[in-house]
């Protein structure tokens, strides 16, 4: 009976308790209103399981209906963009998108990884643990534009790197650490706790169990958040705008270089179209293409953690 | 000796990787708090929080956009809410196994789209579409809050199904062994015992709400006063600080950061509701 009071959900459940017992015609009436409830309540879960899937096929398919034969045009990918004329592709914006998330998960995942080691093998249940706990909760929650202008202020003033792919990098790896760390905990928690205890039992020290046992089995969780990762980086652009830029001629080389990623540069046509007579061309044909591939990342996230299991041979 | 003392490099060098996320938090209030010093200062809490904003004759008030953000998350949740919560409860108790795979796919497809992508949709789709209906700008309370519930769905669909999957599978066989329908289970069984979990799931939600900024600024306006109905421009507090901090100075710039502030403690309030509430949940006794 105690763990039933602890349940908190059982005083609601119990029947009530009536008087006088209805007459079966009674009866069969209240009950084909339930069944007529029960039928109506599915019926509506359909159908707003149904809108939600419309609303999918609708977001994907105005978005590629508007942009995919432009994002599938070879010289609009790796074209020169244009200010003044029509014709211009997106080549410095493609890269500088790819450059930008190579960089930020160069950051992101040792020190991800790093810290959630430290959270599930090493730091217990102890202050350190609840501090960081709060810390990764906090972070994940501040809105990126905030998350912008902090990387404006430190690492483009402060620190004075500019606008540059690092200051973005630096900026993206405080934004996408909560998330990256989180990943990985599970898949290193994930682990069998027996696996640890037969590398421990057979005199292997913390250090070596993480190292030969934890990390290659918990891989293909990890392999998975670091894609998933790159997908959020490539479309982020709040936290990029003030930290990267929003528009280049060339193709960024240096770290210490501007840069403008696809995802500002789509912000920059909407606002500064003005300047490219087919802003609304460029801008459709951007978006299209960033779609697609942040979608093909969010596919390879899926088939990378197994063919990651199939190489090192482990199981969990 | 040398293989004890890697062992306390290694935990040392692991922790200080960990701590990065306290020290990064801490450098993110200290400069928010920083940098909008002068406003306060200069300007006075008074002007700050007042309703008009109009930096040429030294108003800095940011009312309207505080408003807006409201507005809009609360446009956003009242949409989004009961379509995220239906989708949850098809996954988890109505759909047929095999359509189950279709569905949940499609909501980590949509959780993936990009802010700045579905911004584009708005301004290029949805904005005209309220323009021709209404005959008014289009861009507004309305179309934000209908943006902001396509973006909160995967997020509230996806933590309010978990806490749907954690309801011990006994509850509902015991009422339906009583006789119930399967509407009745889920209503007076399954919701009750998941309801701190739908909670959590909400107020998240309302975070990501909160903070959106791209895709709400091609929808929202941009006009710096309150709206008069719902499909009158306006700004919100995120919108209005990417439009103007690349072109400020001096107090205008400093305003900017302290609307960064108030969203950071909008930010962590909410934080520590989902903590409490998470909390409250272990109380009950049957999670874990």
């Amino acid at each position: 009976m105690a763990t039933r009071e602890k349940v908190g959900v059982s005083t609601e459940v119990r029947p009530k308790l009536r008087e006088e017992t209805p007459s079966p015609k009674e009866r069969g009436k209240r009950r084909s209103g339930q069944f007529l409830a029960d039928r109506a309540a599915t019926v509506v879960i359909w159908a707003f399981a149904l809108l939600a899937l419309a609303l999918v096929a609708l977001v994907l398919g105005v978005i590629l209906w508007n942009g995919l034969s432009t994002a599938l045009t070879p010289s609009f990918v790796f074209g020169k963009p244009q200010a003044m004329r029509e014709g211009g592709g997106i080549w410095p914006m493609v890269v500088s998108s790819f450059y930008l998330a190579a960089l930020t998960l160069l950051l992101v995942i040792p020190l991800g990884v790093g810290a959630a080691i430290y959270m599930s093998e090493f730091a217990g249940e102890g202050r350190v643990a609840r501090l960081v706990r709060f810390g990764a909760d906090s972070l994940s929650a501040v809105p990126s534009v905030v998350f912008g202008i902090f990387g404006m202020v430190v690492f483009v003033i402060y620190l004075g790197l500019g606008y540059s792919l690092l200051a973005g990098a630096l900026t993206l790896t405080l934004l996408n650490l909560p998330t990256v760390m989180r990943s990985a905990e599970e898949a290193v928690k994930s682990v069998p706790k027996s696996y640890r205890e037969a590398a421990l039992a057979m005199g292997c020290t913390r250090w070596e169990t993480v190292k030969k046992v934890v990390l290659p089995v918990a891989m293909p969780g990890i392999t998975t958040g670091a894609i998933l990762s790159a997908g959020r980086i490539v479309g982020e652009s709040a936290a990029v705008i003030y930290t990267v830029g929003l528009f280049v001629r060339k193709v960024p080389w240096s770290p210490f270089q501007p840069a403008a990623p696809m995802a500002a540069n789509i912000w920059h046509m909407y606002t500064e179209g003005a300047l490219v007579p087919d802003w609304f061309r460029v801008a459709s044909g951007e978006a299209a293409f960033l779609l697609i591939v942040v979608l093909v990342l969010n596919l390879l996230a899926r088939l990378a953690a197994s063919v990651v299991r199939r190489k090192t041979g482990y199981r969990t | 000796m040398t293989s004890i003392s890697r062992e306390w490099l290694v935990r040392k060098t692991l922790m200080v990787t960990a701590m990065v996320v306290v020290v990064g938090l801490a450098l993110v209030v200290f400069f928010m708090v920083k940098e909008s010093l002068p406003a306060f200062r200069k300007a006075g809490p008074a002007n700050l929080f007042s309703a008009t904003w109009n930096p040429r004759e030294g108003r800095y008030g940011m009312l309207v956009f505080l408003v807006g953000t409201l507005t809009t998350t609360a446009g956003g949740l009242l949409l989004g809410t009961p379509l995220a919560l239906s989708l949850a409860l098809f996954l988890t108790q109505v759909a047929p196994r095999r359509s189950r795979g279709l569905f949940s796919r499609a909501v980590e497809v949509l959780a993936g789209v990009p802010s700045i992508v579905l911004g584009w949709l708005g301004f290029t789709m949805l904005v005209p579409w309220i323009r021709s209906v209404t005959g008014s700008s289009g861009s507004g309370i309305l179309a934000a809050s209908i943006i902001l519930a396509v973006m909160v769905v995967p997020t509230i669909t996806a933590i309010s199904r978990d806490a749907l999957e954690a309801v011990p599978s006994s509850y509902a066989q015991a009422s339906l062994a009583l006789g119930a329908t399967r509407w009745q289970t889920i209503f007076r069984v399954i919701l009750p015992a998941a309801r701190h979990g739908i909670l959590a799931a909400v107020i998240l939600g309302m975070g990501r709400a909160v903070g959106e900024t791209m895709a709400v600024a091609m929808v929202i306006g941009p006009a710096s006063v309150f709206p008069t109905s719902l499909t009158s421009p306006t700004h919100t507090l995120t919108t209005k600080i990417l439009m103007e901090m690349g072109e400020s100075t001096g107090v205008q710039r400093s305003s900017l950061f302290a609307m960064g502030l108030v969203l950071l403690f909008l930010a962590m309030a909410l934080v520590v509701l989902v903590r409490r509430v998470s909390k409250a949940r272990r109380y009950e006794g049957w999670v874990e």
